[in-house]
């Protein structure tokens, strides 16, 4: 008898993604692992075979019901894909309702594109530490134990990995959704190109700490700086300059005991407003790690997810179908979703493998996919030594990267830059 | 090798500052030969589109014409009131289903075009009923909305910024045309005398487009309105 394939709702988050998409643009991410050897393409179909099935919820593919997108589990795992010239090439209908993630394999990196109705970075992240422990493990023979967020794939997936957290954890009282509408940047339209600073995460601890402040709050505070001196370079007429805001990504599972392996992330978005004039890199260091942390608490987070739950949990929204559903949803996307920041700096912080594990592994990577209507997006992350920050851009124009490169440059800090 | 311009480190497949877009250059070093993070030049084959939907669209719109012409024919043995049906249905198809063969149908082209076909839709139905009122009536009408209509979309499409600006000058138009079809329905039809009913859209149409014009010029009120009307 055929398998009962398993099948689970879209969580809170996950919802708009699949209204919100485009014939070219569906909102995807990358996290790449870069070994010390090129990697055996045979030997990670095997890995992946493994590894899919103890991620029932990432290991999916979107389909369509009468009221809702659901998730249904794949019934193998797919194959693997080809890279090209530039990472997070778009993931047409087709391709999403066969799978809604790529495993891709090129020289010496393993790389996993996810669609984000499926999982946040930090389940991404999950399931690729996974992946890479048992490739190593079938092709070097080597016994890598299940810590450091690897998963043991001979268990069973637990429950609490598949849940909806956010149905859990929404507080008992909504937030406000009124926000600033923030500087929309714009360029020349043109492909989707890559920029990669490398730095030394030991260095950019020591400077953020010279501030008082996280390396996330920090690298927010510099792209925030950048970013005023873009638009100092755009609009001459200090008036007439817009809130600049960067969204940050939070991850939930600090705040809440989740286990959970797909979406739970929030966001909070520091901002600054030059009409009021320049702020130093020290005071924007002040707003952001002030906001960071008068937002980044239980009560604020479990308010915005009130917010978010709430219209999920309507009758009416329920009872709609799910072409008027779309139609609403990309319309409020499309009106508001990204209106409310410049671009999103999204750090998966430093990650840490098992030391059987580390010596195999040279470099990580993650890359957000560029926004619908906002030609930025910026993702961070360290390993050992390195910290990467991977900037996307659709426009032709550098200037925000040369920006930021400056700020950073001037903070004393040696960037390594390296293109698609 | 560091970027001669701004002094960023450069990754050894880095033939050109991503950052400032200077050449990696440098006398004394040899030319930059990293291997790349991508692979160069090869892109995924862009999937071809189905030609089914135009295809069944087409189908549909035929099918329903020749359903109306073959039970026009069979009651009265001539195209009699199938014409009309049949109009429709060809400004149905330029509307809608034309649009669909293009994988970018452009509004500049599709917006005339439609009205063209109504245009031409029109002068059918005042030949057939030898109304006499399409030169006098129903070619200025459609003229003026269809040109208003159009100069809205090319504006849209081609100004980025004001449409405020835009959609305010437009329904002041409209309101402006109110008072030409009133004159024209009196003239073509001899209805004797203005009642002046058109006053009452025009001053509606009139005000709503001063206020998005205020709104234009006014930041302070727009700034309340977006916040008072905040999806």
């Amino acid at each position: 008898m055929a398998k009962q394939l398993r099948w689970l709702r879209l969580d809170n988050a996950a919802k708009i993604y699949p209204a919100a998409r485009r014939r070219e643009w569906s909102n995807l991410f990358r996290v790449s692992v870069t070994l010390t050897e090129p990697v055996d393409k045979a030997v990670l179909q095997a890995a992946l075979d493994v590894t899919a099935k103890r991620f029932p919820s990432l290991c999916a593919r979107l389909r369509k019901g009468l009221f809702w997108y659901y998730l249904q589990e794949l019934p193998e795992a797919p194959g693997l894909s080809e890279e090209y010239g530039a990472p997070l090439m778009p993931m047409g209908k087709e391709e999403v309702r066969k799978s809604a993630f790529r495993v891709i394999a090129y020289d010496c990196r393993i790389a996993v594109e996810v669609f984000h109705s499926l999982t946040d970075g930090n389940g991404a992240l999950v399931f690729l530490k996974t992946l890479t422990a048992e490739y190593l493990r079938q092709k070097y023979g080597v016994s890598i134990p299940c810590t450091h967020g690897i998963l043991d794939c001979a268990e069973a997936p637990a429950a609490e990995e598949l849940e909806d957290s956010f149905l859990k954890y929404a507080g008992p009282v909504p937030a406000d959704r009124r926000e600033r509408t923030a500087w929309h940047l714009s360029g020349t339209p043109d492909r989707q190109r890559l920029v990669c600073l490398t730095l030394d995460t030991a260095a950019l601890l020591e400077k953020a700490h010279t501030y008082g402040v996280t390396a996330t709050a920090f690298l927010c505070a510099a792209l925030m700086d950048a970013l005023q001196r873009l638009q100092k370079e755009q609009v001459s007429d200090r008036r007439r300059r817009k809130p600049l805001k960067v969204l940050i990504p939070v991850n939930l599972r600090k705040l809440f005991p989740s286990r959970t392996l797909r979406n739970f992330a929030l966001y909070t978005t520091p901002e600054i407003l030059p009409r009021l004039g320049d702020y130093t890199l020290d005071e924007i260091c002040k707003l952001v790690s002030h906001h960071m942390a008068s937002e980044i608490t239980p009560k604020q987070m479990g308010m915005k997810i009130a917010v978010n739950v709430g219209s999920e949990r309507a009758l009416a929204v329920k009872l709609l179908p799910l072409f008027i559903k779309n139609a609403v949803m990309k319309a409020v996307f499309d009106t508001v979703g990204e209106r409310k920041s410049c671009l999103t700096l999204s750090n998966l912080g430093l990650v840490v493998l098992p030391e059987e594990m580390a010596g195999f592994v040279t470099r990580m990577d993650f890359i957000l996919g560029v926004q619908a209507a906002a030609p930025h997006n910026c993702g961070v992350i360290s390993y050992g030594e390195k910290t990467c920050i991977n900037i996307i851009r659709n426009i032709r124009e550098s200037r925000l990267e040369y920006h930021f490169f400056r700020v950073l440059q001037e903070q004393g800090l040696v960037c390594e830059a390296q293109s698609d | 090798m560091y970027c001669s311009n701004c002094g960023v480190k450069l990754a050894d497949s880095e033939l050109v500052c991503p950052l400032c877009q200077t050449r990696a250059y440098h006398p004394d070093l040899p030319e930059q030969t990293g291997a790349g993070l991508y692979p160069k030049n090869k892109q995924p084959k862009k999937p071809r589109r189905s030609p089914w939907p135009q295809m069944i669209l087409t189908a549909m719109f035929l099918l329903a014409g020749l359903i109306v012409l073959l039970c026009d024919l069979q009651v009265s043995g001539r195209v009699n009131w199938s014409g009309f049906v049949l109009g429709a249905l060809a400004i149905g198809y330029v509307v809608f289903a034309l649009p669909v063969w293009f994988r970018r149908p452009d509004p500049v082209i599709f917006v005339p075009c439609s009205f063209a076909a109504a245009g031409l839709y029109l002068l059918y139905i005042s030949l057939c009923t030898k109304g006499g009122w399409f030169l006098s009536f129903a070619l200025p009408v459609t003229a003026v909305i269809g040109l208003i209509v159009t100069a809205v979309t090319v504006l849209l499409k081609y100004v980025k910024k004001g449409r405020l600006y835009i959609f305010g000058g437009a329904l002041i138009a409209l309101g402006a045309a109110m008072l030409l079809i009133e004159a024209l329905i009196v003239l073509t039809f001899g209805v004797g005398h203005f009642a002046l009913w058109s006053l009452y859209p025009m001053t509606a149409l009139v005000l709503v487009g001063c206020l998005l014009i205020f709104l234009a010029i006014c930041r302070p009120a727009r700034e309340t309105m977006e916040r008072k009307l905040f999806i």
